[in-house]
């Protein structure tokens, strides 16, 4: 089938898009990037504040990027993220 | 493979006992030649030890004489003068065999299409070119020896390259012949375009319905084992032998899928669905469409968030109540063992945006009419609702513009599609049969409904109102504000511009070779025209078969072509494929080359002309081996081995010598040796004699299966022999019997020239003529042609070729 494909998909506008609460708890980082890195929409960069710890703990860059796969709660050794969804909080209760 | 089997009696240095049979072929031959005289002088020749002149000599009389000789006279070699062996060497051969000899003991005299009928007032001059060939003939039977043929078994199992509706057909016709069948396709469900299309014409069918049955079948078919997501890695092999590899991608969802869809409901990512051209989207897991077969879903990898080995995202995997998913999948190679290979890959739709004049892909609705079949399918994205892409309303007037890549020099193809206009005007009906309003214009160039109630369908969408205007529109524009389009151009009916108004423009586009046409070209060793599509062995006998040996054509892969006709060619694949699979073995002539491995230097030169790659190179043995199962019979290995270690069987270079030599003994200064192709030449020279055009009776023509068997020494010989004139034929490069080894011929040709500029020899004493079947006529005026060059040739000029050319008198 073709690579070629020219035109918006007719029904793009239809579809529901997640909206992710990306909490953080900024004091608990320890800053080893993890969240950064393993990232697959690189929703998170290095942020220039310090914290508590004394280390630059992430910050979110587009959360509307977010697609809920709750990988860097997953990731974090420090419990410092969480993910939970706008509207319906059912899913990801990691 | 099967071993050659020794001939029974080995060829002892026997005596040749030769017998000679001149033809009269009624008066056609006797008319202009002195057939008694021709007898009498063949008696005379060595080891003729019978000499005999009839009036028929194929009639059963003929044959029988032949046979009794054969008997009583102890003969071990035969020559029949008489008409082509084009037309009778079966039948002397078969009586030959009848009365004890080996059939490749047997040799033609052409007298008649070569020399009776084309120098038909010329009794005299035809008499003594009769005795020539007569003479030729003679030297060559001596030298013959007898062959066996070699049988090869053929694998009752086949394989179809390709699952669009040709790939379909040819498979289920197979199966249900008993066959086993391998089905490859390389996306991830089979069906091709055939699935994705609205409505058929001219029946106006739904597509998908039945097609969809079909599909079906191919699924639960027992014979029938379905390769999809996978591609052709490897080929090895000839006809009835062939080890295929087959590279599986995986699809990282087992077969327990239920094809439930939970998983795609939660997949996050969100990508353009390529089965519906990007207007509507899929997920990250998906099945491209409904009826897929297999139902099985499929992970794109290149867009799941596990790509890179970490499972990030399971939400699939929690979704599947049969755990079906597994990301762990690795791709796996089958090896497959099949006798014969239909290639059925289809064609790639033309893209328009390099057509910057009607801006495909800078304004919204410009579509292409594959993008058309979507929007009005039932099955599509709009819910088969007419709607324009920019507002998503009801489109109320209508282009369809024609020949978009098609029929052109600049930005497209030169060839017609075959399907567009057909399609425009089905596609026209489906949209006054929903939306009876819509004014809808039809920009042409030719209207070509030229197929069984294709003008029916025509007339029909002309009574219903749709406009049919004759020259295409030379640009588009578009309303910034209302997305309308404006099309610009000349009616050349009329002689008058146009400025149609429309809400909606669709480009018909052609079909063009696929982009992996190459990959698949190079795997089956099969050649392509200048359209880049399969070139078949024969355009009128054998059109689906590919000039390598049980590989098949079905469908676009060969040209475009319709629904019916894709289907019409599978079934013809699939039933010339089951041939060699019921018979379960064929036959390879006797024509294979044959090596002297103590000559053999293990250069690789004929490995690298071998246009069937039928000869193999062992670099730590120092030897080569040749597939004879394989090998099509063209010799050009053995004309340009530099060493002597191969020759052709039944065309030695002793015997083509031979041949040389007879001409050469007397006159030769007056002669024109012409090499003649088995396929194309000869078959023209032959052409030129039924149809009795006349040409000068100083040429001497020698068969070769392939003009790529003429050895550059053959022609030194011949000049240095004193003949005045040489003449190298074959078929036009590009339709070489043998795929491409005319290509060689060229190049010898060339270096040949060559030496003979470097060495003070007039260059137009050695000609090179492509002639086919049909050009009896080119063939008659290249010889009227070299008849002037001979009659200037000087005898300085002559012993001055002698001298240059000497040492191609050792025989080695």
């Amino acid at each position: 089938m073709p690579e070629r494909i020219k035109h918006a998909a007719l029904d793009s506008k239809d579809l529901k898009h997640p909206k992710a609460d990306i909490s953080l708890i900024k004091d608990q980082c320890k800053g080893c990037g993890y969240c950064i890195e393993f990232c697959p929409k690189k929703v998170f960069e290095e942020s220039e504040e310090i914290n508590a710890r004394g280390v630059h703990p992430p910050r979110i860059v587009d959360d509307s990027k977010c697609i809920l796969c709750c990988f860097c709660t997953a990731v974090c050794p420090d419990f410092a993220i969480y993910v939970v969804e706008k509207e319906s909080d059912e899913e990801c209760k990691t | 493979m099967a071993e050659k089997k020794e001939p029974e009696t080995k060829p002892v240095a026997e005596q040749p006992r030769i017998g000679v049979y001149v033809c009269h072929c009624g008066l056609n031959i006797a008319g202009s030649v002195d057939c008694e005289d021709v007898a009498k002088f063949a008696a005379t020749l060595p080891n003729v030890v019978l000499a005999q002149d009839n009036r028929y000599t194929c009639s059963d009389q003929g044959q029988e004489g032949i046979k009794k000789d054969i008997k009583e006279h102890k003969l071990n070699r035969v020559v029949v003068a008489s008409c082509s062996p084009r037309l009778h060497e079966p039948t002397f051969r078969k009586a030959c065999e009848d009365a004890g000899l080996n059939k490749y003991l047997f040799e033609m005299a052409n007298i008649r299409e070569h020399c009776s009928w084309v120098h038909l007032y010329d009794r005299e001059s035809a008499t003594e070119k009769a005795k020539d060939l007569v003479k030729m003939a003679v030297a060559k039977v001596a030298l013959l020896e007898p062959a066996e043929e070699v049988e090869v078994p053929i694998n009752r199992k086949a394989l179809i390259i390709g699952g669009g509706v040709a790939g379909i057909q040819a498979a289920l016709d197979l199966a249900d012949t008993g066959y086993q069948v391998f089905l490859v396709e390389k996306e991830p469900s089979i069906g091709g375009m055939m699935a994705r299309i609205d409505k058929t014409f001219p029946t106006m069918d739904c597509s998908i319905c039945i097609l969809a049955p079909k599909m079906s079948d191919v699924g639960h078919h027992p014979n029938i084992e379905l390769l999809a997501n996978s591609e052709v890695a490897e080929v090895k092999g000839y006809i009835g032998n062939f080890h295929v590899k087959v590279l599986k991608k995986p699809r990282y969802v087992t077969k327990d899928c239920s094809a439930c869809g939970e998983c795609a409901k939660v997949c996050p990512i969100v990508a353009p669905n390529e089965f519906d051209v990007g207007l509507a989207s899929r997920h990250g897991i998906y099945s491209p469409f409904a009826q897929a077969v297999p139902a099985t879903y499929v992970i794109d990898m290149n867009l799941c968030l596990n790509r890179n080995g970490v499972v990030v995202c399971d939400k699939c995997m929690r979704a599947c109540e049969r755990k079906a998913i597994v990301f762990e999948m690795k791709p796996e190679t089958v090896e497959l063992e099949v006798g014969t290979i239909i290639v059925a890959t289809g064609a790639d739709v033309f893209d328009p945006s390099v057509l910057p004049n009607y801006g495909y892909g800078r304004f919204s609705n410009v579509i292409t009419s594959l993008e058309f079949e979507r929007l009005i399918n039932a099955g599509g994205p709009s819910g088969g609702h007419l709607i324009r892409p920019s507002d998503k309303q009801v489109p109320k007037r209508v282009a369809f513009i024609q020949c978009v890549g098609s029929r052109t020099d600049k930005n497209g193809r030169p060839y017609c599609s075959n399907v567009c206009c057909m399609n425009t005007i089905k596609d026209s009906l489906l949209i006054k049969e929903h939306w009876p309003d819509t004014e809808i214009y039809v920009f042409y160039v030719d209207i070509r409904a030229y197929g069984k109630g294709f003008e029916d369908l025509y007339n029909r969408a002309r009574k219903a109102g749709v406009k049919f205007i004759r020259g295409l529109p030379a640009e588009i524009k578009e309303d910034k504000r209302t997305r309308n389009l404006w099309l610009v151009g000349e009616n050349t009916l009329q002689k008058e511009l146009y400025k149609v108004n429309v809400d909606m423009a669709i480009l018909s586009v052609g079909l063009e070779s696929r982009k992996d046409s190459e990959t698949i070209q190079r795997l089956l060793t099969l050649s392509r025209n200048q359209d880049g599509f399969f070139l078949e062995a024969h355009p009128k006998l054998r059109p689906v078969d590919a000039a390598t040996g049980g590989v098949f054509f079905a469908g676009c892969a060969e040209s475009p072509k319709d629904i019916r006709d894709s289907v019409t060619q599978a079934s013809a694949a699939a039933a010339r494929a089951g041939i060699l699979m019921a018979k379960g073995k064929v036959t390879v002539e006797a024509i294979t080359p044959i090596a002297f491995p103590e000559k053999c230097t293990a250069c690789g030169l004929c490995v690298k002309v071998c246009p069937y790659n039928a000869i193999t190179l062992n670099k730590e043995l120092k030897r080569i081996s040749i597939i004879e199962a394989a090998c099509g019979g063209c010799g050009t290995c053995a004309a340009e081995c530099p060493f002597g270690a191969l020759t052709q069987s039944n065309f030695t270079d002793e015997q083509i010598i031979a041949q040389i030599d007879a001409v050469t003994e007397c006159d030769s200064d007056k002669k024109i040796v012409a090499f003649c192709c088995n396929w194309c030449s000869y078959a023209g020279a032959d052409f030129a004699g039924v149809s009795r055009m006349q040409y000068p009776p100083n040429v001497r023509i020698i068969r070769t299966m392939c003009s790529g068997r003429v050895a550059p020494k053959f022609v030194e010989r011949a000049f240095a022999r004193g003949v005045a004139a040489v003449m190298v034929t074959g078929c036009h490069l590009g339709d070489c019997h043998y795929i491409n080894a005319n290509y060689q011929t060229q190049k010898r040709v060339e270096r040949l020239w060559k030496k003979m500029e470097q060495n003070g020899l007039n260059k137009e004493r050695l000609q090179l003529l492509w002639a086919s079947a049909a050009e009896g006529e080119k063939f008659a005026s290249k010889v009227r042609e070299m008849k002037t060059i001979v009659d200037v040739v000087t005898p300085e000029e002559i012993e001055k070729a002698k001298k240059v050319f000497e040492k191609a008198l050792v025989v080695d």
